[in-house]
């Protein structure tokens, strides 16, 4: 079931290889204008969902997405960015060979199918918008790792998504950068983007999620609140490992 | 990646353009005029496939199959048909355009090394239908009989500077199409899916799309230039389909430096030349072109054309040296 306030209704997702169940029968919606979190150990299946939802390298197995109201999961990695949902990865990723400005044209051009005047007006807004302008003639490959994860989200925001999908854009980076994503991520949430996100670093998930699901073995073990989360033995014993989660408060 | 300053590529194009004005005149004797149409045409025919092998890391390995298929298409427009000459190269431009658009969009469902199976084996196919369909292609002999071209009532003459004249007209037009594909929004996407497909796609591209679009686009001026080969030569050969051109033409890719364009026209003209003027030694040419080709990538592996951008940034830096 969803409604107009969703944008994203997971039901029964599933992927298997072999006999390993990677993501086993997860559900979830998240609203419009959400910063939905993810936790969980490692293994715990959350990359592999990201996978799930954009078809990218992988499909599910079973279980069906419905995004802004239509169904994305027979839909080409491709359409599904154009259809407004988008993903950073993991690890460091972009065109190295490529400069930054080119970087974020093509999610202009062939994202949001922009052209000419418009599609520059929208390179540049999204340059400055994750203070990349100075450096939009530098090749990719150039680029700090904390450079190379926004040119990531710039790339991803220049075609103007309605739910984008973090996959731990905080690794690898520094105290003083984190706090900077952390603006970042409430100041995309303020434009209006909803946000799927997965963090190890719980002091910075916990401050910027509305809810926080957690998964582990592949499957959905709760959602709640941040200090509902932070208090749950299940969670606590499955991904904290028994350590109080003073930290987690902190944030 | 590090291309020379705008005015340094400009007295580059005019001295290129001067090049190709004197060339017809200087070049009058029969035997090395012929050898430079035959540079121009293959020099057309490796810049094309760079495009597919270069730009878009597609192992493509039905481009000079392209260039053969469009030789039948001239020869048995012409002689079967009597198809206007002209005619018959735009004829060969669409049917070989429709051929790349096909055997890409079933090759390309694979990945790397099977794409190059599928291709190899497509170009098999095709010397398998010209041998065997012997009354429409002359089977191993060829079709022979192509006729001259003609301009306004001007037959062509293979013993005039003619065909060399289209021939430098074709790798002009060419050059100008690719290197105006590949700084295009074009370009960039089919180097972000060749560098990584994963991430290409979830900015919107369109894998399948662009490389289908990438064959046709590469299989353009190859059949022009296969059409206007067999015109040349009077003939269609099935001896175009041989696994040795596909490897000459292949050399000048790799030699000449993959995703640069100029970098196997460059290795088109000198490969062609150099083996011309090493035919003395007999079968040891081949050798010797061999190890030169070894030694030249494994010094430099961006091939000829990456010379020219070491010698710019040790330019850079030793006048950086200087000013420090």
């Amino acid at each position: 079931m969803t409604n107009s306030d969703t944008i994203l209704a997971v039901k029964g997702l599933g992927k298997s290889f072999g006999s390993l169940v990677a993501v086993d029968d997860v559900s979830f919606t998240i609203r419009r204008g959400e910063i939905l979190g993810i936790a969980g150990p490692n293994g715990a299946g959350k990359t592999t969902l990201f996978n799930l939802l954009s078809r990218n390298p992988i499909v599910a197995d079973r279980g069906h997405v419905i995004f802004d109201g239509q169904r994305i999961d027979r839909l080409s990695p491709h359409r599904i960015f154009r259809a407004g949902l988008a993903r950073t990865f993991q690890k460091e990723t972009a065109f190295f060979k490529l400069t930054v400005a080119e970087n974020v044209r093509l999610g202009a051009v062939y994202g949001a199918g922009l052209r000419g005047a418009a599609a520059n007006a929208a390179v540049n807004a999204a340059l400055e918008m994750l203070e990349l302008t100075p450096l939009k003639h530098q090749e990719a490959g150039a680029l700090t790792v904390y450079g190379t994860k926004r040119l990531m989200i710039a790339s991803a925001m220049v075609a103007s998504p309605k739910l984008l999908l973090m996959d731990e854009p905080a690794s690898g980076l520094n105290t003083i950068e984190q706090a900077e994503l952390k603006t970042l991520i409430l100041r995309l949430r303020d434009q209006g983007t909803s946000i799927l996100l997965i963090e190890h670093i719980l002091p910075l998930l916990f401050g910027v999620s509305e809810r926080v699901m957690v998964m582990d073995f592949g499957r959905k073990l709760t959602e709640g609140s941040p200090a509902e989360i932070a208090r749950d033995p299940r969670v606590i014993d499955a991904y904290l490992g028994g350590v109080n989660s003073e930290s987690a408060h902190a944030a | 990646m590090s291309l020379p300053s705008t005015p340094l590529r400009l007295a580059a194009a005019v001295v290129v353009l001067l090049l190709a004005i004197l060339l017809p005149f200087v070049v009058t004797g029969g035997a090395a005029k012929n050898l430079v149409v035959l540079a121009l045409l293959f020099a057309v025919v490796a810049s094309n496939w760079d495009l597919t092998l270069g730009y878009a890391g597609i192992f493509n390995f039905a481009h000079v199959a392209f260039f053969g298929i469009a030789g039948y298409v001239s020869a048995i427009a012409t002689i079967y048909f009597g198809l206007p000459v002209w005619l018959d190269i735009a004829l060969a431009v669409a049917v070989v355009a429709v051929l790349a658009g096909v055997t890409a969009a079933l090759a390309l469902r694979l990945r790397g090394i099977y794409v190059a199976l599928v291709t190899f084996a497509f170009v098999q196919l095709c010397v398998a239908l010209i041998i065997s369909q012997k009354w429409l292609t002359g089977g191993a002999v060829g079709l022979v009989g192509v006729p001259d071209l003609a301009l306004f009532g001007h037959r062509l003459s293979p013993s005039g500077p003619d065909y060399l004249i289209l021939a430098e007209l074709l790798l002009i037009a060419s050059t100008v199409f690719l290197r105006f594909l590949v700084r295009s929004d074009f370009g960039l996407s089919i180097v972000a899916l060749r560098d990584n497909e994963a991430y290409a796609v979830a900015r919107g591209i369109s894998a399948t799309r662009q490389r289908v679009l990438a064959m046709v686009a590469s299989s353009l001026f190859t059949a022009a230039a296969g059409a206007v080969y067999a015109h040349y030569l009077i003939v269609a050969s099935p001896d175009v389909f041989s696994f040795s051109l596909t490897t000459l033409i292949l050399s000048m890719v790799l030699l000449g430096g993959g995703a640069t364009i100029y970098g196997p026209i460059m290795a088109a003209i000198a490969l062609t030349v150099v083996t011309e003027q090493l035919a003395g030694f007999g079968v040891v040419r081949f050798m010797i072109i061999a190890v030169l080709i070894v030694l030249t990538l494994r010094f430099l592996p961006g091939g000829l054309w990456s010379l020219g951008e070491r010698l710019t940034v040790l330019r850079r830096n030793s006048k950086q040296g200087i000013g420090a």
